[in-house]
């Protein structure tokens, strides 16, 4: 019993990071149908920028993220503004062009900040809340915070604001949304700026968690990919239970099959995808291509 | 259409030049190279990890290399000639691996330094052993000596010594009988896994634990928590730097207090760093090279590197400074040979490294002891007793 909730919490607090990686990925699919396969090297250049300004600089760590997600945030604009002409020409070239500049990141980062990782501390002190026999560490409550609060200011920003249905309306139909003067490419690249933003949340949060390193948002993005698909791709509340799920199945995949627990993994995954093909929300708002 | 058909030939054409190649260059590794000329620089190749979650073990393996051929080179090089050391990146990954050793074949090089996985030495083995290229690792598995290549060398010892050596300072030394292991199922953490529990078997004592985790793994609550069960006095650990850092650090965090004991990659900065010093605290380490300080030889080595790159020296530096002086003593010995007159001038090469006294068997080991050092302050220290 103590084995099975001392794993569920380790599984919970890496389950939100997918979450936002996911979130990342589902915005963008949702506002242009396109998977920005840039999307995990983003989180990287997150985590190292959040990481160069409280470990050199310095800085606060609330004020690092912040910087770094504003960063990245411009790094998401630049990509949807070079990718803009090919929007509902190529779609396959669109594609092909997130991998492209992923490649490019993944250059960048080796050239800025070399090909070895570097530890972050974590900035949070204090020893972990023992609770009936368990241990819940305290940054982990810190970062399931932020998870949360991002979702919800997410969520406010869809449906609340009037750029926010914007996007909306060009998710559900751009011909239209265009028809009545929304500006489609301006929310394209709102999305892929807040995306980026969350790519950087995601990074900067797991950074004391684990190992900042070149390889790190290859992982974190194949997972927050699975995450999104699982939940429901396109689908906010998809993306937070899908990665939760994928972050608890993780752990305990771990703790029963051992050295073949990614192999049972993507089993599972595979075996729900089949069943529910459109994912636990099915949603799937966008199929321009 | 037709000029594709044309590719095609040409690289048909291609590929059976390179088979017939590779033929000749079986039954005659290294007479009559188009290498063995002598004139131009001595071309030697380091291949390892320069990008990818290994490629801290390949910046130090280069950095020793570097200060190896550098000092060669600054008294005259060999014969006159200075040598070149040229970087090919394996990204850790066996499959680049094998077609970087064909590249090295085929530029002539001489030898070749590296890799530090021994997955990816063993992927490159068999054409290196082909082209009859001497080749100089600093894997420690076991498998290695498995591949039977008279070209193959290690800079270090194997798994077995390094695990024999610990099991005694801790089983037969301390009396430590209830261990629990944690090791992944790479080559290198099965190497450990394996080589550890057969010098525990073979001390009668059966661990208390024994979790295996996936290389890319970074959620360990379900492993710890499982040891902490159990309550061991000893957690073996067998995984390389990063990993093992979060393991230790998530083993704190769940409130295991028991010390973690490994080889090499638990006496690290990159290990330290990750696990954070307080949490490595008491770690006991298996190395053939525990500090700077131990020898007039690895302090001197040690300013050098200071000197060099503006950081310390550690036992991944070390160990491919001790491969390349082999290299470079056995080619000045071997009048610049290649092939297999080279291989058998490295056997033939007696050494006194930072690492101790190297003399190859026809294994390809050259070193078959390691010291045990305690984690002591953030800082890794010869252990009493």
């Amino acid at each position: 019993m103590q084995v099975t909730l001392q794993t569920i919490i380790g599984g919970i607090s890496l389950g939100a990071v997918y979450a936002l990686v996911a979130l990342g990925f589902s915005l963008v699919y949702r506002t242009m149908g396109l998977v920005n396969f840039a999307h995990g090297n983003v989180v990287t250049v997150g985590a190292y920028l959040a990481s160069t300004f409280y470990l050199s600089t310095k800085l606060p760590f609330a004020l690092a993220m912040m910087v770094a997600i504003a960063v990245t945030g411009v790094i998401g604009l630049v990509i949807e503004r070079v990718l803009r002409p090919l929007e509902n020409k190529d779609f396959d070239l669109m594609l092909i062009g997130t991998i492209g500049f992923g490649i490019v990141l993944d250059a960048l980062i080796i050239m800025i900040w070399g090909a070895t990782g570097r530890a972050v501390p974590s900035p949070v002190a204090g020893a972990p809340i023992e609770l009936f026999g368990l241990r819940i560490r305290t940054y982990d409550l810190v970062v399931l915070a932020i998870a949360a609060l991002a979702t919800v200011l997410l969520v406010l920003f869809l449906s609340r604001t009037k750029r926010g249905a914007a996007m909306q309306a060009v998710a559900m139909d751009h011909e239209a949304a265009t028809a009545v003067g929304i500006h489609v490419g301006r929310s394209n690249a709102i999305a892929f700026m807040v995306g980026a933003g969350l790519a950087a949340l995601a990074g900067g949060l797991v950074g004391p968690l684990l190992y900042v390193s070149p390889t790190l948002g290859g992982a974190l993005g194949i997972k927050g990919f699975a995450a999104a698909i699982l939940g429901g791709f396109g689908s906010i509340p998809g993306a937070v239970v899908g990665g939760l799920a994928i972050g608890v199945l993780d752990s305990f995949a771990a703790g029963h099959f051992q050295g073949y627990s990614e192999l049972v993994t993507f089993l599972v995954f595979t075996a729900i995808i089949m069943i529910r093909p459109t994912g636990v929300f099915g949603e799937r708002t966008v199929n321009r291509a | 259409m037709k000029l594709l058909r044309g590719k095609r030939a040409v690289a048909a054409v291609l590929a059976a030049v390179l088979a017939t190649g590779g033929t000749t260059g079986c039954s005659a590794p290294g007479a009559g190279d188009k290498s063995s000329d002598d004139s131009g620089p001595i071309k030697l190749a380091l291949a390892d990890a320069q990008s990818g979650q290994l490629s801290s073990l390949g910046a130090w393996e280069l950095k020793g290399a570097k200060l190896a051929v550098s000092e060669w080179n600054a008294k005259g090089g060999i014969n006159g000639r200075q040598i070149t050391l040229d970087v090919f990146d394996t990204q850790g990954d066996p499959t680049i691996g094998t077609n970087l050793a064909r590249k090295i074949a085929s530029e002539g090089y001489l030898a070749m330094i590296g890799t530090a996985e021994s997955a990816v030495t063993i992927a490159m083995a068999p054409i290196l052993k082909q082209e009859g290229i001497p080749n100089i690792t600093s894997g420690q598995s076991t498998g290695l000596v498995a591949v039977k290549s008279e070209f193959l060398f290690l800079n270090g010892p194997t798994s077995t010594t390094y695990d024999e050596t610990l099991a005694k300072h801790v089983v037969d030394g301390q009396g430590i009988k209830q261990i629990a292991m944690i090791t992944n199922n790479g080559s290198y953490g099965k190497g450990e896994h394996d080589a550890f529990l057969k010098a525990l078997t073979a001390r009668g004592v059966t661990p208390v634990a024994d979790q295996v985790v996936t290389t890319d793994q970074k959620d360990f609550s379900a492993a710890l928590t499982t040891i902490r069960q159990k309550n061991p006095k000893l957690i073996f650990l067998g995984a390389e730097e990063v990993e093992s850092g979060l393991i230790v650090k998530q083993a704190r965090d769940l409130g295991i207090t028991a010390p973690f004991a490994g080889a090499a990659p638990q006496g690290t900065p990159v290990f330290l760093d990750t696990a954070g010093a307080k949490n490595a605290e008491g770690t006991i380490v298996s190395s053939p090279y525990l500090s700077n300080d131990i020898s007039e030889a690895s302090k001197s080595f040690a300013t050098a590197y200071k000197a060099a790159y503006n950081e310390e020296a550690e036992l991944h530096g070390a160990k491919a400074y001790d491969g390349t002086q082999i290299v470079l003593t056995a080619l000045k010995s071997s009048n610049v040979a290649s092939g297999k007159d080279l291989a058998e001038a490295i056997r033939g090469t007696k050494y006194e490294g930072l690492l101790g006294s190297f003399a190859y068997d026809e294994t390809g080991v050259g070193i078959r002891a390691t010291s045990i050092g305690v984690i002591r302050g953030g800082k890794l220290a010869a252990a009493a007793g």
